[in-house]
C-alpha cells in the first residue's frame, strides 16, 4: 500500500524475478493438470484424441501466459484492472449479440482458434477490479452504504448478464467470489447478514414461484433442484447424472479399479464424463486415494495463496491473491459437491482437470497474477 | 478506541517553550494515528481471512468425508420398483429320493417390443428374423409400424439369443426377466413331472404354473413362498428311472410294440421307485395334445397311470390267493380243469389242454383259465368284489398325479357270475399297470395294504391287513413257480428269485369284440420272492416277437424278457445283493396225492 515501503524493502527486478516465482505452485498446478491429462486419456479409451492432446496444448499456452504475467509488475495489473473489467463486460454483451449457442446456452465467442467464454474471463477481472477498488478506497469508508453499493453493482451487473445466457454455475461463482472479496476487505458484517437473509428469502421465492406464471428459474433448473433433493426419484431421467455419478464414485472403493480400468465412465454410463464429471473417472480408477490426493493438491495450492497473501503488505496484491484463491476454491468445491450429490448439478468444471480451454486459460492467467503479486511483494533486505 | 489527539496542548506548550516547531508533533501524531488505523484494518482483514480459511477447511473436510463415505459404500445399480413384482417367483425344485434335481428354475428373459420407442423398426425386424428363423420380417415390421404400443416377441431367450438381440441396439426391444422351469434330465420321468408353462405374464416377471403330473398336482405347494423354497422330494430314483426307461425302450423296439409301461414299487411302503411310459416327451418342450385320433396314442398319455387295460392272467393270483385265504383250497388241492367250461352260451377255454385236473399251484403255473374260473365260482361274486376292492382295483389310485384321478378302472355293469369267472382271469375288468403293481405289492408284502405314492414318505405306516402272512407267502411261492417252471421261464434272473405272473389279453375293438392279433402283454413280478422287496409290472402294447417261425405275442415271450432285463439292471442299483433262494419255500410242502 505504501509506496514508501518499496523503497526501504527489496523488490526483485529484471531476470532475477524468475528466481522469485513460486515454483512449488507451478509444480502443483502442473501435477493437477497432469492428472487431468491422464483422466482425459483414459476417458477417451486410451487415446490422446480427442481430449488429452488438445488439453495439453492449452495448458502449455496457459503456462506461458502465466509466466509472462508473473514477470509484469503487479502495480501494472492494478492499473489495468478497470480496463480489463470493462473489456470483459463488453465481451459479455457481445456474447448476447453474436455468441455461439452450445448445449442450449449462449456462452461462447468463436475466436477462430478457440472458443472464448467471456463469463470465465469475468471471474478474474471481477476479482481484479474489486481488489483495485478496495486498494484505492480509504479503509475508513469501506462500510459506508454508498461505497458498498458500488462493488455490489460491479458484482451484480456481470452476474445478471451471465445468468441471461443462462449459466447458473458461473453466476453462483461470481456472486460467491465477489462476496468473499467484500468480506475480506472488511465490509461490515451486518451487510452480509442482510444479504444472507435476502438470499433465504429469494430461495423461498424461487421455490414458491415454481409452477406459477412469475416462475423465476427455468423448468430444467427446478428439475435439477428436485433431483438434487431426491435423486432416486428418477434414476433414469433427471436423476441419471447424480445416480450414475454416485455409483461410479462408490465403485472405485478405496484404491480404485486401476488406470484405464474404470467401467462406468469408459462405458459411457456418465454423460459429460470428460468435462464436469471427470472427477468420477478419477475416483473410479484411483479410488479414494486418488481423489484425496487431488484434494490435497488443491488444498496446498490454496494454502500457498493464503500464506503469500498474509505476508504481502500490499493491499491490492493481498486481496487479488485471496480472490483468485477463493474463485479456484469455489470451482472445485462446487464441482465436487455436485458430483457427489451434495449440491445440485450446475455446470462448473473441475479446475485444471476438466476438458475445456477457457476455464483453464483463465485460471492460469489468474495464477499468473498471483505469481506476479508474489514476485513483486516487498521483502526484507 | 481512544483517538490520539493531534495537537496535545501540554506537548505543544512544552515544545514552544523549548523553541521547537510544534507542527512536527502534529505530523508525528498523524502518522501514529494512520499506523493505528492500518494496523486495525489489517488485524480485521487477517481475522476475516482466518474465518474464510476456516470455511475452506470445512468444505474440504465435507468433500473429503463424503468421498470417503462413497468409497466405503458398496456401489449398487439403482432399481426402479418393478410394477409386476407381486407375481411370485421362485418355484420350488423337485428332487429325486437321493436329492438329485429333477426340476429346477433357470433365469432367462422374455423379449418384447415397444414400437413407439423404436428408432429403426425396419432394421430391427430384419435382424430379429435373422436371429429367430421362425419369425417373419415383414410381419414384425407390420407390428412395429402399426398402432401397437406393446407386443411380446419371444417368451424365452437363450443367452446367445439375448446377446444377439442386444447387439441390434434397438431401444424399442426390451427384455423382461423370466424364471423358466427347467428339467435338466430331458425326457426322464416326463410323465411324472408333467411340465409347466407361464401363467400371468408381466414385463418384469411371469407366473410359472404346472400343467400336468406332479407339477400340476403340487402347483400350490411349489409356488407357495411360505414353504421357504423347500424342495419337493419324490420317491423316484433317478438312476433306476433312467435304467428302466432305457431297457423298456429297447424292449419295446425289440418286441415291435407301439407302447410300453413299467412300474417299479417298494412292496412295503408303496413308494414308486420308477414309473415309465413310452413313447414319452420332453417336459422342457411339452408337445401339444392331439387334436384328433386316440388320445392314448399321444406321447403325453401316461400308460402306466392313465392306461386302463384288461390285464389278463396276472389277475389269476388274486383268485388263487383268496381261495387259499378263505380255506377253500390249499396249494396242492386238485382243481377240475376239464374244458371247455360252459356257462350259458359262453365257453371258457385254456390256451392248451391241461388235462382233467391240476393242483392250485399248477393252475397258476400253467395259467389255466378254467381252473381259475372254478375257484372264482367257489368264492362267489360278492366276496371276489370285496377282495378286489381291498386291493384297490376298483377305484382310481391315490397317486399324486393329476391324471390319476381320471383313471378309474372299468368295471362290469352287472357283476354277474360270468363276470366273476372272467374277472378271475383278468377279463371284464380294466385297470392300469399302477393298479396292478399296488395290488401285487399289497398281496405279496406279507398281506398289508399299501397305497402307491410318488412322494418320499416321512414315516412308514403299515396298512390294514388283507390276507395272512401265510397266504401271502403261498402266493409268492406260486408266482416263483411260474418263473421256475411255468409261463414266465424267461423271467429268471439268477440271484434275485423272481416270481411273477404273465398276462396276455386281447385288445378290445373300439366297437366291441376283440382283435385276435393285438394284445396287451403284461408281466407282474415280485423279487426276491422269498423276501419281497419290490414289485415290477411291465406292460407292452401290441408286442410281436418275430424270431421264431410264427409271430409270438404272449407275455412269456414279450413282456417277461423285458421285465427280467429290467430286474437284472436295477436290482443292483437299488442295493439288492444276489443270493440263492432256498429251494423249499416257506411252510408249504408239495405233496402228491
Amino acid at each position: 500500500m505504501s509506496y514508501l515501503e518499496y523503497n526501504v524493502k527489496f523488490v526483485p527486478t529484471g531476470l532475477r524475478k524468475v528466481l522469485y516465482i513460486n515454483w512449488v505452485l507451478v509444480i502443483l498446478l502442473t501435477s493437477v493438470a497432469g492428472l487431468g491429462f491422464l483422466m482425459l486419456y483414459s476417458v477417451a479409451g486410451g487415446s490422446m484424441d480427442p481430449w488429452a492432446g488438445a488439453q495439453m496444448k492449452r495448458f502449455a499456452l496457459g503456462m506461458s501466459l502465466m509466466f509472462i504475467i508473473a514477470m509484469v509488475p503487479i502495480w501494472f495489473w492494478r492499473n489495468m484492472a478497470v480496463l480489463a473489467f470493462g473489456a470483459s463486460l463488453i465481451l459479455l454483451l457481445l456474447v448476447d449479440l453474436v455468441g455461439v449457442t452450445g448445449m442450449g446456452a449462449q456462452r461462447w465467442i468463436d475466436l477462430g482458434f478457440m472458443r472464448l467464454q467471456p463469463s470465465e474471463l469475468t471471474k478474474i477481472t471481477l476479482v481484479m477490479v474489486l481488489a483495485a477498488y478496495y486498494d484505492w478506497l480509504d479503509v475508513s469508508k469501506v462500510s459506508r452504504p454508498l461505497w458498498v453499493l458500488l462493488p455490489l453493482a460491479m458484482i451484480l451487473v456481470p452476474t445478471a448478464m451471465v445468468l441471461r445466457q443462462p449459466d447458473l454455475g458461473t453466476s453462483i461463482l461470481l456472486v460467491a467470489g465477489g462476496g468473499a472479496m467484500m468480506f475480506l476487505a472488511g465490509v461490515n458484517l451486518f451487510y452480509f447478514i442482510a444479504v444472507i437473509a435476502a438470499g433465504v428469502g429469494l430461495v423461498t421465492a424461487v421455490l414458491v414461484s415454481k409452477g406459477t406464471e412469475w416462475q423465476i428459474l427455468k423448468d430444467y433448473q427446478y428439475r435439477r433442484i428436485d433431483t438434487f433433493l431426491d435423486p432416486a426419484s428418477d434414476p433414469l431421467g433427471a436423476g441419471y447424472h447424480i445416480t450414475q455419478s454416485k455409483i461410479t464414485l462408490g465403485s472405485g472403493g478405496w484404491t480404485g479399479k486401476g488406470f484405464m480400468q474404470g467401467t462406468q465412465s469408459r462405458l459411457s454410463f456418465l454423460p459429460e464424463k470428460h468435462t464436469d464429471f471427470i472427477f468420477t473417472t478419477l475416483a473410479e480408477e484411483f479410488g479414494f486415494l486418488g481423489a484425496a490426493s487431488l484434494l490435497a493438491m488443491y488444498l496446498l495450492i490454496i494454502i500457498f495463496c493464503v500464506v503469500t497473501a498474509l505476508q504481502n503488505r500490499d493491499r491490492f496484491s493481498s486481496l487479488l491473491t485471496l480472490g483468485i484463491a477463493t474463485t479456484f476454491f469455489l470451482f472445485f468445491a462446487v464441482n465436487m459437491s455436485m458430483v457427489m450429490g451434495l449440491a445440485p448439478v450446475v455446470g462448473v468444471p473441475l479446475p485444471m482437470v476438466s476438458y475445456g480451454g477457457s476455464a483453464m486459460l483463465v485460471l492460469l492467467v489468474g495464477f499468473g497474477l498471483v505469481q506476479s503479486a508474489h514476485v513483486h511483494k516487498a521483502r526484507q533486505k | 478506541m481512544t483517538r490520539i489527539p493531534l495537537r496535545p496542548l501540554a506537548r505543544i506548550l512544552e515544545a514552544r517553550a523549548k523553541g521547537e516547531n510544534p507542527d512536527a508533533i502534529e505530523r508525528e501524531n498523524l502518522r501514529r494515528r494512520h499506523d493505528d488505523m492500518r494496523d486495525r484494518a489489517r488485524l480485521r482483514a487477517e481475522g476475516r481471512l482466518l474465518v474464510l480459511a476456516g470455511l475452506f477447511l470445512c468444505a474440504f473436510l465435507v468433500v473429503g468425508g463424503r468421498m470417503a463415505m462413497l468409497s466405503a459404500t458398496e456401489a449398487s445399480e439403482p432399481r426402479a420398483q418393478a410394477p409386476g413384482a407381486s407375481i411370485a417367483m421362485a418355484r420350488a425344485d423337485i428332487l429325486d429320493r437321493n436329492g438329485r434335481v429333477l426340476a429346477t428354475n433357470l433365469a432367462t428373459h422374455a423379449l418384447y417390443a415397444q414400437p413407439p420407442q423404436m428408432v429403426d423398426p425396419e432394421n430391427a425386424a430384419l435382424a430379429l428374423a435373422q436371429i429367430f428363423p421362425d419369425l417373419k420380417a415383414d410381419e414384425l415390421l407390420a407390428d412395429f409400424t402399426g398402432s401397437r404400443k406393446f407386443l411380446w416377441i419371444k417368451k424365452k431367450l437363450s443367452p446367445e439369443q439375448k446377446q444377439a438381440v442386444h447387439d441390434i441396439g434397438e431401444p424399442g426391444l426390451l427384455f423382461g426377466p423370466r424364471e423358466m422351469r427347467l428339467y435338466p434330465n430331458g425326457s426322464l420321468a416326463a410323465h411324472v413331472l408333467g411340465g409347466a408353462s407361464f401363467g400371468k405374464e408381466g414385463v418384469s416377471a411371469a407366473e410359472v404354473i404346472g400343467v400336468a403330473g406332479i407339477e400340476a398336482q403340487f402347483d400350490e405347494y411349489l409356488r407357495n413362498p411360505a414353504n421357504g423354497d423347500a424342495p419337493l422330494m419324490l420317491s423316484l430314483d433317478l438312476t433306476v428311472q433312467a435304467a428302466v426307461e432305457r431297457v423298456l425302450y429297447g424292449g419295446m423296439k425289440m418286441m415291435n410294440a407301439k407302447g410300453a409301461a413299467a412300474v417299479l414299487m417298494d412292496v412295503h411302503t408303496g413308494e414308486i421307485v420308477s414309473i415309465a411310459s413310452l413313447p414319452d416327451f420332453d417336459p422342457n418342450d411339452r408337445p401339444r395334445p392331439l387334436t384328433q385320433g386316440d388320445q392314448s396314442d399321444s406321447p403325453l398319455f401316461n400308460r402306466a397311470v392313465q392306461g386302463v387295460y384288461e390285464l389278463g392272467s396276472t389277475f389269476k393270483i388274486f383268485a388263487a390267493a383268496q381261495a387259499v385265504e378263505l380255506g377253500l383250497v390249499n396249494p396242492a388241492t386238485m382243481v377240475n380243469t376239464k374244458g371247455p367250461l360252459r356257462w350259458g352260451k359262453f365257453r371258457i377255454r385254456d390256451f392248451h389242454d391241461y388235462g382233467a385236473q391240476l393242483s392250485v399251484t399248477d393252475v397258476i403255473v400253467k395259467s389255466s383259465n378254467i381252473g381259475t374260473a372254478r375257484m372264482a365260482m367257489d368264492i362267489g361274486a360278492a366276496r371276489q368284489r370285496d377282495f378286489l376292492a381291498t386291493l384297490g382295483l376298483l377305484e382310481a389310485t391315490p397317486v399324486e398325479l393329476v391324471e390319476a384321478a381320471g383313471a378309474k378302472p372299468l368295471l362290469p355293469q352287472n357283476w354277474s357270475e360270468l363276470s366273476t369267472m372272467t374277472i378271475s382271469y383278468g377279463h371284464g375288468l380294466s385297470s392300469s399297470p399302477l393298479h396292478l403293481a399296488s395290488a401285487y405289492a399289497s398281496l405279496l408284502n406279507g398281506g398289508t395294504r399299501v397305497q402307491p405314492t410318488l412322494i418320499r414318505p416321512t414315516h412308514v405306516t403299515v396298512g390294514p391287513r388283507i390276507v395272512t402272512a401265510e397266504t401271502s407267502a403261498i402266493a409268492r411261492d406260486m408266482l416263483r413257480q411260474v418263473v421256475v417252471r411255468g409261463t414266465a421261464s424267461f423271467g429268471e434272473v439268477p440271484g434275485y428269485a423272481v416270481g411273477g405272473k404273465t398276462g396276455t389279453a386281447d385288445k378290445p375293438k373300439p366297437r366291441g369284440g376283440y382283435y385276435d392279433d393285438k394284445v396287451i402283454a403284461t408281466f407282474a413280478s415280485v423279487f426276491p420272492a422269498n423276501n419281497p422287496k419290490y414289485v415290477l409290472v411291465v406292460t407292452l402294447d401290441e408286442p410281436v416277437e418275430t424270431s421264431g417261425p410264427k409271430p409270438r405275442r404272449t407275455a412269456g415271450w414279450t413282456a417277461v424278457p423285458v421285465a427280467a432285463e429290467i430286474i437284472r439292471r436295477v436290482a443292483p442299483l437299488m442295493g439288492l445283493k444276489p443270493e440263492i433262494a432256498p429251494l423249499s419255500p416257506t411252510g408249504v410242502t408239495l405233496t402228491s396225492n
